[in-house]
Parts: structure tokens; C-alpha cells; sequence
């Protein structure tokens, strides 16, 4: 038999003889922590979340006594968490796919004008830095329907006043916006960086062969860049699933339940009206549709992946 | 080479091992939660701490901090205790102080807690049972804590678990400048109120607004809202036996009230919380304002008001066919021992120290404590008429009469947040008045039994 080759136990396919032989092997104590860590922080939390989703559990006294899927029925029979459910999927992708678009169109500006960021690398980076609550607490001073910066200056031009947040659709954009300005900077330096790994006999063939800067953009580098911008929108997709500070701060989930995203929904059912079942329902429903629709992405993904091998 | 830990594929003996580890996790959880939460020796009624060199620390409502400060000189200068203050925010405060024993770490000894979360703390063994503490200290002077508090602030199951600290109210405050203004009489009703919103609003084309409706989507600011309007229906939230009442006509009433003056109102209510009415009322961009007593000391501070001796107040008006003012108890503190507390004993002497009536009258007398009266000797004492001003008389006849109570047993918060939650349903105009009380009253039948 060649050196390195794989042998293949009877019964075991070859993908999986390929896939074992790959495997890193540790002994047990190395082992050890991990697996310690991943009880600790994985295994006992999800177990407990699901102790309390199965029983009558509030703040003061979980684990009280056996409900079976009563929380769960009760989590899917508020309109208000079901409604979040949807309002949560729709501000991620929207928000997701806007920071996509801006922060690839940024990249390639920043490529096309220089192989390093610099200073305005700096100054891209400052959203991004700036804490959430403060972020939330000056969009939300802007925006102050009363004595805000915007409402002055449009007065000082004579134009009327807005108040984004005080409506619906408003207050939903807005919150879309202010992620998008605080995580596009994110992006920008994920897809400069995968940018900067285009190679460059690719650009010089395609250029030799006549191609002009769209025809090279869209045939060249966006497919070569598919499967990293994939997975910066699957980072972005999550991200935005998880959003909580901008929404406590700047709307608290209102006005009524327009922008009362599923995360700021768990924690007012846990943590003001102290049902602390329901929210451990509520959060295994909104863990279950996050995991699926980030799968969804992720397939997508890892066929970009082998259509590029 | 060593043996690999993990091997592609599954054996009988990884099932039997993974179930035995979930199993004793599962196990675990039930365990580890209940271990937080060992309850210190009980408290001895009768005991007699020394409390010199004693530090107790004790949980606030931020506003209140200032409030404890005064607190702590005067205890230290009495008995030689300290006192560490921890403020937080008011609606966080019994989050902190349920986590705070359910987690076992027993940080505070003393907690403040809003009334509405009582049966919240009581039935969640948070609070340590006072009762026999309290029988066995007459000087405590229970007869004279005002009635309309000291049994919505303290009695859970027949049992006292604390003692009132700051009697807080809602009035109506109105800037006279502008009433005058617009030729407006003080309001004596809803309707008047919503009246002279909608004339100021209109006729002075943006440049005032005639009312201000805190609508923010929490109980104790949207909360307060719809109370204030549904006690001058004649409404309340429970009838003497518990159950909800939430679908009468009187509540229909104050809440198309409300709703009838949210277009005069500073926009927009859903987002009018404490941040945004405070400076329109004390800038005079605004005309009314439900608010609690003490803010009278800060309409009279030339550094944060511009409307100084431009205000007045009235007592919350009446509506419908009530002719019988009366307030509600928006917010209101008491104070407890925490189950956890190794001091239970220092820590009961202290809430019956910040009760009494030396107390009470101190905190009165310093406009910076944000204390309200909790004594019927307090409604009479001078100090009192002197720092609440022009408010005393309306303060004095609030708590004196027979308040709006709001729930305040275990399901309190949950029935709170239903009854916000439609509310602002009904201030986005999604559904009508009667239609929002009925969902919330059979919401609040649900979970009450």
C-alpha cells in the first residue's frame, strides 16, 4: 500500500474513511477542557433552556412544575412574538443585504483607489467602535421630533419637520438604517480584504481578452468573491438576528409593535413580565428559525464554493 | 499515538454516555437553581442589634437615590451603621432584586421595591415577612401610616412584608401662562383638559402644545397615563374580590379620552417618555402635564425650569358622570428585608428607622430627597406645607381619599405589560377603545383564574 493512503474498514464508505482519516486526534486530557467548556457553556444552558420551556417557570421560581408544550403554545399564540418573529427576519436580511451592497460598492472603491486603507481606514473603522447605546442614544437625540438636529436644520431651511420615528414604517427603516451605518464599515474591511486576494493574472486575462471595468467586475470578480461575500452576509444575516441595543434604546420596540424584534420581545418576557418559561419557548422557536434560515444561506454558500472548485 | 476522543460515527456505549451526561445536567439545573436561593437565619421579631460599625447594603430607585443619602447621615449619627447604596433604575429594580436572591448572591440586605411587584417578591420568597417584626415594634406607629398606602405598598397573603417609603402620586400641573393665554380655566375636567390641549395646540400653530401624554410602551409611564384618566371616570383595574374590571364603560371612557387628546398632544405620545415631558413642561413648550408630586420643587428651581411661578397645579380631574376626585397610586416605594440578608435583624431596624416619622418629615424638608409623605402626621406638618407649596393641599387630598390601586400580586407585571402592550395598539389606531379594554380584560381573566 502507498505511503499516506487511506485504508477503508469494512463497512465504512469512503467518504466517511476520507473524512475520519482527516480527523485532528487528541488524547483525552487535551481534550479535556474543551469538552469541559462546551458543557459548561453550550451543554448546561441549553439543557436548563429547555428544563425551563417544559416547565411553569418565572423569575422568582423556575422549574416549579410540568407544563409541557403549554409555554410553547402560549409563545406561538402571542401575535406580538409571532409578529416579531417575521419583523426579526425581515430587518436581518434587509439590513444584511443593504450592508452587502454599500460595503462591496465601498471596497471596490477603496481597491480600485489604493492597495491600503490609511487614514480612511481609520475613519471607516469609528461606527464600528462607537458602543451600540451610544450610537442609539445620538440617532435617537437627531431624530427627537422636538428640538432633534435634524427637525432644526430642516427648520432652519424652511422645510417641515419629520419625525421617522413616530410611525410605523418609519421607525422600522429607521432602525435598518442606523445598523446599516454602524456594520457596513465591517463589511467594507471583509470584502477589501477578500479583494485584495483576487489574483492578478486573473484580472490581467480578462483584461487581455478585452474585458472593460463592468464586464471585468461582474465576470471576474464578483464571481471569484461570491462564496467570501456569501459568507459575510451569513455573518451580517446572524448579526442582524441578534440586534437588541439599537431597538431598546431607540424605540423600545415601538411605536406599538412595529419594531419589536424577537430578541427585545425574549427579554421583555423574561425580564418585565417575568415569564421566564414562555421566553425559553420563545427563544428555542426564534434559535430554530435562525438556524434555518442561516442553514439556508450556508448551502447556498457551499455551493458557490464548489462551483468555483 | 494516542486514542482519538471522538470517533466519526456512533456507538451503543456514546448514546448510553451522552444520555447519562444530559441526564445528570438536566439534573443539575433544578439543583443549582434551587441552591441560589438559601434563604440567612430567619429574623428574630424581637431581636435587639447592635448596630454599631454595621454596614447594610441596600438596593434603590435611582431618583431616590439623594433620598438615601439624607438616610444614611442621620442613621449613621444615630446608631453608627452605614449604609452602601446601590441605585437602578426604576424599571429594573425588581428584576435586580429577584435575580439578586434567585442567583443565591445575596448582595443586598435592605431592597426598595415598587408596590406593584409585592407579590412578585413575597410569593418568590425575596422578601423576608415583617409581620411579627412589626407587631413587635408598636413604635413603628402603624396607625399612623397613611391607610390608602400602607396596605397596597405592604399586605400580600395576609402578610406584611415591608413598610411604605415614598407615597408617590400623580397631579395635573399646568403652565397659567399659556391658560391664561388662551383664556382657560384651570381643569377641573378630562374634558376640560382635552379642551384647552386641542385651543392651545391649534391656535398657536406649533409653537406650543396644549398637553403632554407620556405613551411610552412601559407600565409605569403609559401606565400611569391611562390610570390618571381611569380614576377620574370612577374606573379601577380589580373589584374588591380581584377580578379585572378593565371592560366597564368607565375605563372605555378614559381611555377614548386619552385617545381623544393625543393629536394636541407633544408628538408623539408612543414616544413621549420622562426624557422628552420633563423639559417640554419646564421649557413652557407644552401646557399640561400628569406628573409626580415632587417634580413642584423642580418647576421652582430657576436652573432646570423656565416656567418658575408660571405653574399651578390640580388635583387629577374627573370625567364621565364621577364628580369625585381621586388619584392613583402611579409608582410608590416601600422597603424590605431581603430573604438573603446575614442582618435581617439590623436590616429590619433600618426600614423601620427610614419610616418613621422623623424620617419622613426630614426627607420632606430636603427638596432633593424626591420622598413623598407616607404619614397622616406628615400631611399636617408644617414642613410639609412649606417645601410642597401651591402642591400640598392637592397632595394632601390625594392620599387622604381612596386611590386607584394598581395589581400587585404575583401575575402583577405579566397583567401590566398585556394591558401597555394594547394600549399602544390602540394609540397606533389599530383598534378601538372598547375593543382594546376587552382584550385586555380577558387576557387579565386568563391569567388570574
Amino acid at each position: 500500500m502507498a505511503e499516506g493512503a487511506i485504508t477503508r474498514p469494512a463497512g465504512l464508505t469512503r467518504r466517511r474513511a476520507v473524512r475520519r482519516a482527516r480527523l485532528p486526534r487528541v488524547s483525552r486530557w487535551q481534550a479535556a477542557p474543551v469538552t469541559a467548556a462546551l458543557l459548561v457553556f453550550s451543554g448546561y444552558p441549553l439543557v436548563y433552556l429547555v428544563g425551563l420551556a417544559l416547565t411553569e417557570s418565572t423569575l422568582a421560581r423556575p422549574l416549579q412544575s410540568w407544563v409541557g408544550s403549554d409555554n410553547f403554545r402560549n409563545a406561538l399564540d402571542n401575535e406580538i412574538f409571532t409578529g416579531s418573529l417575521w419583523r426579526s427576519t425581515l430587518f436581518a436580511v434587509l439590513a444584511a443585504a443593504g450592508q452587502l451592497v454599500i460595503g462591496t460598492g465601498l471596497a471596490l472603491a477603496l481597491a480600485a483607489r489604493a492597495r491600503r486603507l490609511g487614514l480612511l481606514g481609520g475613519l471607516l473603522l469609528l461606527p464600528l467602535v462607537t458602543p451600540p447605546v451610544m450610537v442609539g442614544v445620538a440617532w435617537k437625540l437627531l431624530l427627537a421630533p422636538v428640538g432633534g438636529a435634524v427637525n432644526g436644520t430642516l427648520a432652519l431651511v424652511g422645510l417641515p419637520a419629520v419625525n421617522p420615528l413616530g410611525d410605523e414604517r418609519g421607525a422600522f427603516w429607521t432602525l435598518v438604517v442606523i445598523d446599516t451605518w454602524q456594520w457596513t464599515p465591517f463589511v467594507v474591511l471583509l470584502v477589501y480584504a477578500a479583494l485584495l486576494g483576487v489574483p492578478e493574472e486573473l484580472r490581467e486575462a480578462a483584461v487581455l481578452d478585452g474585458a472593460g471595468h463592468w464586464r471585468l467586475l461582474v465576470s471576474v470578480v464578483l464571481p471569484y468573491l461570491r462564496p467570501a461575500l456569501l459568507a459575510v452576509f451569513l455573518l451580517r444575516l446572524v448579526g442582524g438576528f441578534k440586534v437588541f441595543d439599537i431597538v431598546y434604546v431607540v424605540t423600545a420596540g415601538g411605536p406599538g409593535a412595529a419594531t419589536n424584534t424577537s430578541t427585545y420581545e425574549i427579554q421583555r418576557t423574561a425580564l418585565e413580565s417575568f415569564q421566564v418559561g414562555t421566553a425559553a419557548a420563545e427563544t428555542l422557536v426564534f434559535s430554530v428559525m435562525v438556524g434555518a434560515v442561516a442553514t439556508i444561506v450556508a448551502l447556498v454558500r457551499r455551493r458557490a464554493v464548489r462551483a468555483e472548485r | 499515538m494516542s486514542q482519538p476522543l471522538f470517533r466519526p460515527g456512533t456507538s451503543r456505549r456514546t448514546v448510553l454516555r451522552g444520555a447519562l451526561g444530559l441526564g445528570a445536567l438536566a439534573a443539575a439545573g433544578p439543583l443549582l437553581a434551587a441552591c441560589g436561593g438559601e434563604a440567612g437565619e430567619a429574623l428574630d421579631p424581637t431581636g435587639r442589634p447592635d448596630l454599631d460599625g454595621v454596614t447594610l447594603k441596600v438596593l434603590v430607585n435611582q431618583p431616590n437615590a439623594g433620598a438615601f443619602e439624607i438616610l444614611r447621615k442621620s442613621f449613621k449619627a444615630e446608631t453608627g451603621a452605614d449604609l452602601q447604596i446601590t441605585p437602578v433604575a426604576y424599571d429594573k429594580l425588581l428584576a435586580k432584586s429577584v435575580l439578586d436572591v434567585q442567583s443565591g448572591a445575596g448582595q443586598f440586605d435592605v431592597i426598595m421595591y415598587w408596590y406593584v411587584g409585592l407579590g412578585t417578591l413575597a410569593a418568590g420568597g425575596v422578601l423576608e415577612d415583617l409581620t411579627a417584626y412589626i407587631k413587635a415594634n408598636p413604635d413603628i406607629d402603624t396607625g399612623d401610616l397613611l391607610p390608602s398606602i400602607y396596605d397596597p405598598y405592604t399586605l400580600y397573603e395576609g402578610k406584611r412584608w415591608g413598610l411604605p417609603f415614598d407615597g408617590d402620586t400623580h397631579i395635573l400641573y399646568y403652565n397659567t401662562e399659556l391658560f391664561e393665554r388662551y383664556t382657560l380655566e384651570a381643569p377641573r375636567t378630562w374634558e376640560d383638559s382635552n379642551a384647552a390641549a386641542e385651543k392651545i395646540t391649534k391656535d398657536s400653530r406649533g409653537e406650543h402644545y396644549g398637553v403632554i401624554i407620556e405613551g411610552q410602551q412601559v407600565p409605569i409611564i403609559l401606565g400611569c397615563t391611562f390610570a390618571n384618566r381611569l380614576v377620574g371616570f370612577g374606573g379601577r383595574f380589580l373589584d374588591e374580590a380581584g377580578k379585572p374590571v378593565l371592560a366597564s364603560d368607565e375605563a372605555v371612557a378614559a381611555l377614548q379620552s386619552v385617545l381623544d387628546a393625543a393629536p394636541h398632544a407633544l408628538p408623539t405620545p408612543l414616544q413621549t417618555g420622562f426624557d422628552q415631558a420633563l423639559p417640554a413642561f419646564l421649557s413652557g413648550k407644552a401646557a399640561q402635564l400628569e406628573f409626580w408630586t415632587d417634580h413642584s420643587v423642580k418647576a421652582q428651581d430657576p436652573e432646570h425650569s423656565q416656567v418658575v411661578d408660571k405653574w399651578d397645579v390640580v388635583t387629577l380631574p374627573v370625567g364621565g358622570s364621577n364628580t369625585k376626585p381621586a388619584t392613583s397610586l402611579d409608582a410608590g416605594f416601600a422597603l424590605g428585608v431581603s430573604t438573603l440578608s446575614k442582618r435581617k435583624e439590623a436590616a429590619a431596624a433600618f426600614v423601620k428607622f427610614a419610616a418613621s416619622k422623623k424620617q419622613n418629615e426630614a426627607q420632606i424638608a430636603d427638596p432633593t430627597s424626591g420622598s413623598d409623605p407616607i404619614r397622616t402626621s406628615t400631611l399636617s406638618a408644617p414642613v410639609f406645607k412649606k417645601s410642597f407649596g401651591r402642591a400640598a393641599d392637592v397632595v394632601a387630598e390625594g392620599l387622604s381619599g381612596s386611590p386607584l390601586v394598581w395589581p400587585n400580586g404575583p401575575k402583577a407585571p405579566e397583567l401590566l405589560q398585556v394591558l401597555v402592550d394594547e394600549l399602544a395598539l390602540a394609540f397606533q389606531g389599530k383598534q378601538q377603545a372598547r375593543q382594546t379594554l376587552e382584550k385586555v380584560h380577558s387576557a387579565w381573566e386568563k391569567e388570574l383564574g
